[in-house]
């Protein structure tokens, strides 16, 4: 997955503040948050000196606009369906104890994990940990996960 | 070019498992099928470099396939391969007293292919094997 | 419900909704059993009698003309057949003084023999999960040959003396030449082997057991690991092929380290049996013979020794008939070269290396998906089940009847 450095080495790097934040820097950790879009560095779409760059940009920027509000992706070619991740994840076994909760695929709408046609989908994502005010940094899912098939931007 | 000795472990891979149980006869089934994976430096010393081809062979026989670069800790002179009719190409006969045929401890000499080689086919290996 | 059969894990979970014979939607199937269930849709078998279609009767009477006339037939494959199939097909072999082998012979079989006889202690999967702190694989990559073992028992479930799972009370380890995929799960508890290297391994356990300090390998982190076996509750441990391959002859000095374990505390053994019905064939067999695998029943009573392994008879069987396996494809090229020039029957739902080299192709419906029966799971538990694509092809079962009567 890109970091903030990847992105910053594509962005003007000339700290003109046009984008509202102090730093280059800072406006490729807001893109990498998904908190700034690309257009609001003006230079960057408006000079012709950058055109590679921002057409890499938009190529490394592209996946993180698939994550969901959590900032949760799914790579479906890369999951095995095992199903590890469903039986991992907190929500899941609350929502459904009788199955997710000892192993079995969920029966139950709550769920926010389970594997349909051999791998793992997401719904129900406002019930996430990781969103909301209250939110907490839960990684059951990424750290069960055999092939790195989710993941968190 | 002298080729490097290696000890070839089989093992199985979901991706490759799905497409065999898809076709045998399939691109994507040798695609997955026909590679071995390689320690870094070992590719390193062959002169290759990932996709390359390689010419793997042995006194049962030989096949080409692609390397792989190995994303593990370094393991020089242990290669893996999928078990599939290609690893099975270089699987000795040679039995112990419980008659299982050595899949996991393959010996082999690995090098570049020549530049005009091509994956070995699956039809190239079923008429090795009809004779 | 259904009942996936593409591994030895039987998961019975699934949910298909169908659409004009197709599958639509597949829940719960991982991966590995997708592929199974979406094969059914690839590649499929005709009857055919030396590359020419014929119907089904032609192929039938084929089968049971080329297996009358042969002295000493061999009868292989049976770990992807239903109990019921297995059932038949040890008759037949009887009936026709074979030689009757299946996968196991290269496969799990030297273990599962010391399981069936009670010389190493075993357990279901259900047990696992209720109860097991610690679940070791060795020389075993479930993550990728048996995807939801350790999310359905070994590691992530709730059970009913482990409701803190994986967060507290369950230690997973992978003893393996390599990282896997499942050893990227618990890198901490990776113990690495070199090739072959299984039996020195044990004994550097055996050695740290006794509080000595083991003469090979990383010191350290065997003494770490003779800590975490001694500390383990209730233990089991998963062989694979790894393991089976390294030790082959040897297999005495697991069943020497499991012995030591138990007198410390409780460790149980499940081996991973790859095929659906690998094991039922073993307990089938060893029901009716007193082995597993590996018999002939040449002269009318059943023989068993590794001249009748598949490996060893296709070279001195003068005709065989190969059910539910592709041993042009799965097994060394010597093995699969002398299969290739008998006169071979295949019975398979699909094309295979061995279905296009053989004289005779059998098609049949693929167990749990279009036909019905009974497997036995890796860990012995009778798993029954009904099909839920209703395919107008015979099951194994039927075809070897029809065989058998016909001879």
């Amino acid at each position: 997955m890109v970091g903030a450095m990847e992105i910053y080495m594509l962005l003007p790097k000339t700290n003109c503040k046009k984008c509202g934040l102090p730093t280059c820097m800072a406006f490729a950790v807001g893109l990498l948050g998904r908190e700034k879009k690309i257009d609001e560095c003006t230079p960057l779409i408006e000079e012709k000196k950058y055109e590679a760059k921002l057409k890499k940009l938009r190529e490394v920027i592209a996946p993180l606009e698939n994550a969901s509000e959590t900032g949760l992706i799914i790579h479906p070619e890369k999951c095995f369906g095992c199903g590890n991740c469903v039986v991992a994840c907190p929500v899941n076994v609350a929502a459904d104890p009788t199955h997710c909760g000892v192993g079995l695929g969920p029966e139950s709408d709550k769920v926010i994990l389970k594997v349909e046609d051999g791998v793992v989908v997401s719904n129900n994502l406002q019930e996430c940990r990781r969103f909301g005010p209250n939110k907490i940094l839960c990684n059951a899912c990424t750290a069960t996960c055999p092939s790195k098939a989710i993941e968190f931007v | 070019m002298v080729g490097l000795e290696v000890s070839i472990v089989t093992v199985r891979d979901i991706f490759q498992d799905e497409a065999g149980r898809h076709s045998r006869f399939s691109e994507e089934y040798r695609s997955k099928s026909a590679v071995i994976i390689l320690d870094r430096q070992d590719l390193g010393s062959l002169g290759a470099k990932e996709g390359d081809l390689v010419a793997v062979e042995n006194d049962t026989g030989s096949v080409i396939v692609a390397a792989v670069a190995s994303h593990d800790d370094a393991h020089p002179g242990l290669a893996i391969m999928y078990n599939s009719p290609w690893s099975n190409q270089l699987v000795p006969e040679a039995v112990c007293q419980s008659s299982i045929p050595g899949f996991k401890s393959i010996r082999a000499t690995v090098q570049p292919a020549e530049g005009s080689a091509a994956v070995t086919d699956i039809s190239e290996i079923f008429s090795r094997i009809k004779g | 419900m259904a009942t996936c059969t593409g591994c030895s894990l039987l998961c019975e979970d699934i949910e298909a909704e169908l659409s004009g014979g197709k599958l639509s939607k597949v829940k719960n199937l991982c991966r590995k059993g997708h592929g199974h269930f979406q094969s059914a849709f690839s590649e499929r078998t005709v009857p055919m009698i030396d590359g020419k279609k014929v119907d089904l009767d032609q192929a039938i009477a084929r089968a049971a003309e080329i297996l009358r006339s042969a002295k000493s037939p061999l009868l292989f494959g049976w770990s992807n057949s239903t109990l019921e199939a297995q059932n038949v097909g040890i008759s037949l072999a009887e009936k026709l003084d074979a030689t009757i082998d299946d996968t196991s012979s290269f496969c799990q079989g030297i273990l599962m023999e010391r399981i069936l006889s009670g010389s190493i202690p075993t357990c279901t999967l259900d047990d696992v999960r209720n109860y097991a702190d610690v679940s070791i694989f060795w020389g075993a990559d479930p993550s990728s040959s048996h995807p939801r073992h350790l999310s359905r028992f070994s590691y992530y479930p709730r059970g009913d003396k482990r409701q803190k799972s994986y967060e507290e009370e369950r230690t997973c380890m992978v003893v393996d030449v390599r990282m896997s995929a499942t050893a990227t799960l618990c890198k901490d508890y990776l113990f690495r082997v070199p090739p072959g290297g299984d039996a020195e391994f044990i004994e550097a356990i055996l050695s740290v057991l006794e509080g000595k300090i083991p003469r090979l390998g990383d010191k350290k982190k065997m003494i770490e690991l003779g800590g975490l076996l001694k500390k383990a509750e209730w233990g089991a441990i998963f062989p694979g092929l790894g393991m089976i391959y390294s030790l082959q002859d040897n297999m005495e000095v697991f069943e020497r380290l499991i012995a030591r374990l138990n007198e410390i505390t409780t460790f149980k053994v499940i081996p991973m049996a790859g095929h659906f019905n690998m094991r039922g064939f073993n307990e089938l067999l060893r029901e009716k013979t007193g082995y597993i695998n590996r018999v002939s029943f040449e002269g009318g009573a059943a023989s068993h020794g590794p001249e009748n392994s598949v490996v060893a008879a296709a070279k001195t069987c003068d005709a065989a008939l190969v059910i539910g396996s592709d041993p042009l494809s799965s097994l060394p090229f010597g093995t699969a070269r002398a299969l290739a020039r008998l006169p071979l029957i295949a019975i398979d739902p699909r094309r295979s290396l061995t279905t296009d080299a053989a004289g005779v192709v059998i098609p049949a419906a693929i167990s749990g998906l279009e036909a019905g029966g009974t497997a036995v799971r890796m860990d012995g538990v009778k798993i029954k089940f009904e099909p839920i694509i209703k395919a107008d092809l015979p099951a194994d079962e039927q075809i070897l009847s029809r065989i058998m009567e016909a001879i």
